[in-house]
């Protein structure tokens, strides 16, 4: 998968109009020197060349160096990969958090006024555009409420080079105990976290509701039932922990869109994640950074499906490895 | 499911059949369903008779003064440049659905024989084409929509495109999919048995019960092309300045919003999300009348 | 889901206590980015603000003014062809690595900056034949031609005396771009401040450097801190969060930042133009009518007060508003708006309502600001008041829009002007002059202006450069290789707290002639 996309997104780049060079000098800039830099980054070879180079290196683990900054490619990538495993966690979390109990909620009685009433809510949720719930979010409780700040991972006054060194803010600050710090770390988080979560709990409902749906129907569900066991704990106990093993199985077909949403929470919020890294460096044309972006998000798609596939097997005692 | 040969009056008859008995069967998806019909059909009357919904030209920087709230005569306040934000939605419809429509159905063109050929010719064609569409589809389509748009540059068609790339994959899974399962019912065995030629059996058997379920992913696949469009458009990489659009419009007012301006980005937004709900929905509702255990698989 | 709530709510109040602030720290937003931490490949304002804080130079401006005065040389003359130069040191200053300053520094300095050819290299090569050390506290600047302003050079970054023991040596091409490149990981200077902390594109810190020559300053720490957008910037500045936002703030946010009474907006004009170009050599443009018919229907004041709310000023010659030889020949020849001459100049082209002139007006989305969508929306509409023209917009990413300019595939764009340095020669030559011309993509060449422009260059008598000038000005109502747009502002908002921001027409900003009051 990350070959195929890698493979891909290299042709995309060095089909695409302008190249480092051109967006690092300006017109201004003789023909010799154009060719010169272009000759140094190695782009007037043949794309095939380009390619193979690339790979070659990527074989031995390394991402190459930026094209427009003296920087290796991972630099920027662990600079920014943190933020957004924060937001991407909370926003998790969240709509984990939502979804779920409102999926159960709905399912216990199928075609009644809480199940249209929790599907509408999952419509409608999965139908709001990321950056326009983070924009009224931020005009309600930024703007006229003043309760949440709107943007970044600090506020400007939060030294952030006396605690960071990680990257994951929340660790970092308590790591050391700066529990002052650690407070506006998550006041920022909560604003972007919870756009993120609100309009991923749309799925979460819908697949807790299909699933419990199907487990609720099964033999074991009747038995308990006659058995007399409490609803709340047929639901509960014997329906919802059957239904987490597909919902589980789901979440990691659900990253892709976690990864997307957080692109756009990343720019609603200016949040220095890998999502706004990302456009900046399609701007500037800088082709490894991209390359590496492709290939940090690939691997944690893929990653995240293993994960999941173990997961299966944890709770599934019928699958074995 | 039978192998009924693709005629549009057929069709229609079918739709008929289902949509009455539906209506009885399942009360609340069909109200889901009229609903989402209701929105769509709305917005597309807006497309085609933009001069009945407002008497502002979209362009017109005259129609008011700068960002006023909205007032009787301007519902939706006006914007920076004194423009009537209500006419820039009017006309703004034209842009995204198009733009979505077009996208969807320029995938499902491009996945539906792609999949149908992977599933019935089968061998390494089948396996090369099906890891590569895997990759796609489960990578984050925004991020590959964005690359394409950078590549392209924007405009109509371009960001068309870029939306279009996404959702192949979708196509492809789901035909190539079905067309395994039908590949090896008795119908289609019995086909091949009196010697009908390849193409034929692809053709009259099998695509005709593909398209069922295409007919609903279409659907939601156009709500997902919207909001990819507005999502384009809000970062900067879909449509040049001078052609009313939400997602941009939506982007614009953004710089606006400490002054407390808070209807350029209310309604824009609202609009996208009114009408991926509609396709939604409509594509839920048909989707449960259809075939119920779709949606969860 | 409340607890946690109420956990965040108390754990925000103890931060807002417990941020009471020392203060002596000066918090400094910005929306600019840093480049090379070099000032041998450095090249833009935000860089050498930077470097003018926590370097210095031979010689320095006055704060807030243009005239020249004594830094790190304390006295200067000039030989009686103005063809060399010998700067006097000052005696026993030291870099905050602790190296010594001496004469030696600055020939290594020089050489250095020199060999690494640099972006801002020509400010040296151009002029600087050799450096020679005369004794420990006295330098020698040869020069390749007289240049009776020479000094005024000095007082640029690329010229600031570098620590070789930071710096690596120069080799072409071979610059720094982080601190962490530089050997002891930390920049340092002759400056009032040293970077002690630096976080690309999120944090710079810079504490006062004790080994400075001079006084010390009032705020003994500043911190930078860069913001990915203007509206949290002014977000933070209200709240308090930043006690100075200087680059740059949304029009509607100066506005309102303007009306706050706990705040002081120090506005200048800026050395910062816009303008339309015009691609005179193949593009449908060639013809210099249709230029002019265009330029007619430009309608500056609309543009300001639209698209930028009243915070830009119009602009009616290429020469900025408040410098020396402008003559604002637009206002003149077309006025705005001027929809009548426009339309006779078409019609005399053969242009009809039916078969009327069309054109592709480009703009690049991000590169000045998100405000230029609406720039080209403007435009369009002002230039479609005739019906005998037709405007389609397009626009490019900036890495595409210099890639097209270069190909001479845009016809007319918009394009903006950082000035190289200070004078109307910057502010003409770069357009209209044939080598300047190709680099903005106008393509124009005469060589009528071409000898006007190196009469000027070459001249030190003020009454001829101004009769050049003039002229020129003069001739480019006629020729409008560009049509100047608008000028923009300088603008500063800080706390009522702080005071003693001083930015002159050099435009440098020194943050130890800050002064915070209660």
């Amino acid at each position: 998968m990350v070959f195929v996309m890698l493979t891909l997104v290299f042709v995309v780049l060095r089909v695409m109009p302008g190249d480092p060079v051109s967006a690092m000098l300006g017109g201004h800039a003789p023909e010799k020197v154009i060719q010169q830099k272009k000759a140094d980054l190695g782009l007037n070879k043949p794309i095939g060349m380009q390619y193979l180079d690339y790979m070659g290196k990527l074989a031995h683990l390394d991402l190459g160096e930026s094209m427009i900054f003296k920087q290796k490619v991972s630099q920027p990538i662990l600079e920014k990969l943190p933020a957004t495993l924060e937001l991407t966690f909370f926003g998790l979390l969240l709509s984990l958090g939502i979804g779920i109990p409102l999926g159960v909620f709905a399912a216990r009685r199928r075609r009644s006024g809480r199940d249209y009433g929790a599907r509408l809510y999952a419509n409608v949720v999965y139908c709001i555009p990321v950056f326009w719930m983070g924009l009224l979010l931020q005009l309600v409780f930024g703007i006229f409420l003043g309760w949440f700040p709107i943007a970044g991972r600090t506020s400007p006054r939060v030294e952030v080079s006396a605690f960071s060194k990680t990257g994951f803010y929340i660790v970092d600050t308590l790591r050391i105990g700066n529990f002052a710090a650690f407070g506006d770390v998550m006041w920022h988080l909560v604003l972007p976290s919870v756009t993120l979560g609100i309009v991923l709990s749309g799925i979460f409902v819908r697949l807790t509701r299909a699933n419990m749906l199907d487990v609720l129907k099964s033999d074991y569900i009747l038995a308990a039932r006659a058995r007399g066991v409490p609803e709340r704990r047929v639901v509960y106990n014997h329906g919802l922990r059957n239904a987490l093993i597909p919902i589980v199985t789901m979440l990691g077909l659900q990253f892709a869109l976690l990864l997307a949403g957080a692109i756009l929470t990343e720019s609603t919020f200016s949040w220095p994640g890998m999502g706004r890294l990302l456009l900046e460096r399609i701007y500037l044309r800088d082709y490894p950074v991209i390359q590496g972006v492709i290939v940090v998000y690939t691997l944690f798609v893929s990653v995240i499906s293993l994960v999941v596939d173990l997961l299966y097997a944890a709770i599934d005692p019928r699958v074995k490895y | 499911m039978v192998a009924a040969r693709f005629s549009p009056a057929g069709w229609i008859a079918a739709l008929f059949r289902w949509t009455s008995s539906a209506r009885r069967k399942y009360g609340g998806e069909w109200w889901l369903m009229v609903a989402g019909v209701v929105v769509i059909a709305f917005i597309l009357t807006m497309t085609v008779f933009p001069h009945l919904f407002t008497r502002f030209d979209p362009n017109d920087q005259n129609a008011g003064s700068q960002m006023t709230a909205p007032s009787s005569s301007h519902i939706m306040g006006t914007d920076n440049l004194s423009r009537d934000v209500w006419a820039r939605i009017v006309y703004g419809a034209q842009t995204i659905l198009g733009v979505a429509i077009a996208a969807a159905l320029l995938s499902a063109i491009i996945g539906i024989p792609l999949g149908l050929l992977s599933g019935f010719a089968g061998g390494v064609f089948d396996r090369i084409l099906s890891l590569i569409m895997d990759s796609v589809y489960s990578f984050p389509g925004l991020i590959l929509a964005i690359a394409f748009a950078a590549m392209l540059g924007p405009g109509v068609i371009n960001i068309t495109l870029a939306v279009a790339v996404v959702y192949i994959p979708t196509y492809f899974r789901l035909v190539r999919g079905q067309t395994l399962s039908i590949k090896e019912e008795v119908y289609v065995e019995a086909a091949r048995a009196i010697g009908a030629r390849r193409g034929t059996i692809l053709g009259r058997y099998i695509f005709p019960n593909v398209i069922a379920t295409v007919v609903v992913v279409l659907s939601l696949n156009i709500a997902d092309a919207i909001m990819t469009e507005a999502a384009l458009s809000y970062i900067g990489l879909g449509l040049p300045a001078g052609i009313p659009d939400w997602g941009m419009d939506l982007s614009m007012g953004k710089k606006f919003l400490p002054s407390g301006i808070w209807w350029m980005i209310t309604f824009p937004g609202l609009m996208i999300m009114l009408l991926a709900l509609g396709f939604t929905m409509l594509g839920e509702g048909l989707a449960e009348i259809l075939n119920p255990r779709l949606l969860e698989k | 889901m409340k607890r946690l709530f109420t956990l965040l709510l108390v754990l925000g109040l103890a931060l807002s206590i417990t941020s009471v602030w020392a203060q002596s720290t000066l918090v400094y937003g910005t929306t600019d980015k840093i480049s090379d931490i070099d000032p041998a490949n450095a090249y833009d304002f935000h860089t050498w603000e930077i470097f003018y804080n926590t370097m210095d130079g031979l010689v320095g401006y006055a704060p807030g003014g243009s005239a020249l005065v004594p830094a790190l040389a304390t006295s200067w003359s000039a030989n009686a062809a103005s063809d060399q130069f010998t700067f006097k040191l000052r005696k026993g200053v030291k870099f905050s690595d602790g190296t010594p300053f001496d004469a030696r520094v600055v020939k290594w300095t020089i050489d250095r900056n020199a060999a690494i050819e640099g972006d801002p290299s020509w400010l040296i090569t151009d002029f600087v034949k050799s450096v020679e050390v005369v004794d420990p506290y006295t330098v020698k600047f040869i020069l390749k031609n007289p240049v009776a302003f020479f000094p005024k050079l000095l007082a640029n970054p690329p010229y600031y005396p570098l620590s070789p023991n930071t710096f690596p040596e120069g080799s072409k091409g071979v610059y720094v771009k982080d601190p962490s490149e530089l050997k002891g990981g930390v920049l340092s200077g002759l400056g009032t401040y040293t970077m002690t902390s630096f976080k690309r594109d999120e944090e710079i810190v810079l504490d006062y450097n004790p080994n400075y020559w001079g006084k010390a300053p009032a705020y003994k720490k500043v911190i930078i801190r860069y913001f990915a957008d203007a509206t949290t910037m002014r977000l933070a500045l209200e709240k308090g969060e930043v006690d100075l936002v200087y680059k740059s703030l949304n029009p509607s946010d100066i506005n309102d930042l303007s009306k706050n009474s706990k705040l002081t907006v120090f506005k200048n004009q800026g050395p910062f133009i816009r303008y339309l170009a015009f691609e005179t050599s193949e593009s449908v443009f060639k013809d210099k009518k249709l230029r002019q018919a265009i330029t007619s229907l430009l309608n500056r004041p609309e543009i300001t007060q639209k698209v930028y709310l009243g915070q830009a000023i119009p602009l009616y010659s290429m020469v900025p508003n408040g410098m020396q030889y402008q003559k604002t020949t637009f206002k003149t020849a077309f006025g705005d708006g001027n929809v009548a001459k426009a339309e006779t100049i078409l019609k005399g082209l053969g242009y009809t309502k039916d078969k009327p002139f069309t054109f592709d007006l480009w703009y690049s989305p991000s590169h000045y600001g998100d405000t230029e969508a609406n720039l080209a929306e403007v435009v369009k509409a002002q230039i479609e008041k005739t019906p005998l023209v037709k405007v389609t917009i397009k626009s490019a990413e900036w890495a595409t829009y210099k890639q097209q300019w270069h190909d001479k595939q845009m016809a007319v764009f918009f394009l903006g002007w950082y000035p190289d340095y200070v004078d109307a020669d910057n502010y003409t030559a770069a357009f209209a002059g044939t080598s300047g011309s190709i680099g903005n993509g106008i393509y124009f060449s005469n060589p009528d202006w071409d000898a006007m422009f190196t009469k000027e260059q070459t001249s030190t008598k003020e009454t001829e450069r101004k009769a050049v000038f003039e002229k020129v000005q003069d001739l480019w109502v006629d020729e409008v290789p560009t049509a100047p747009l608008f000028q923009g502002y300088l603008i500063l908002v800080s706390k009522k707290s702080v005071t003693g921001v001083k930015i002159g027409p050099p435009m440098i900003f020194l943050y130890n002639q800050l002064k915070p009051v209660k």
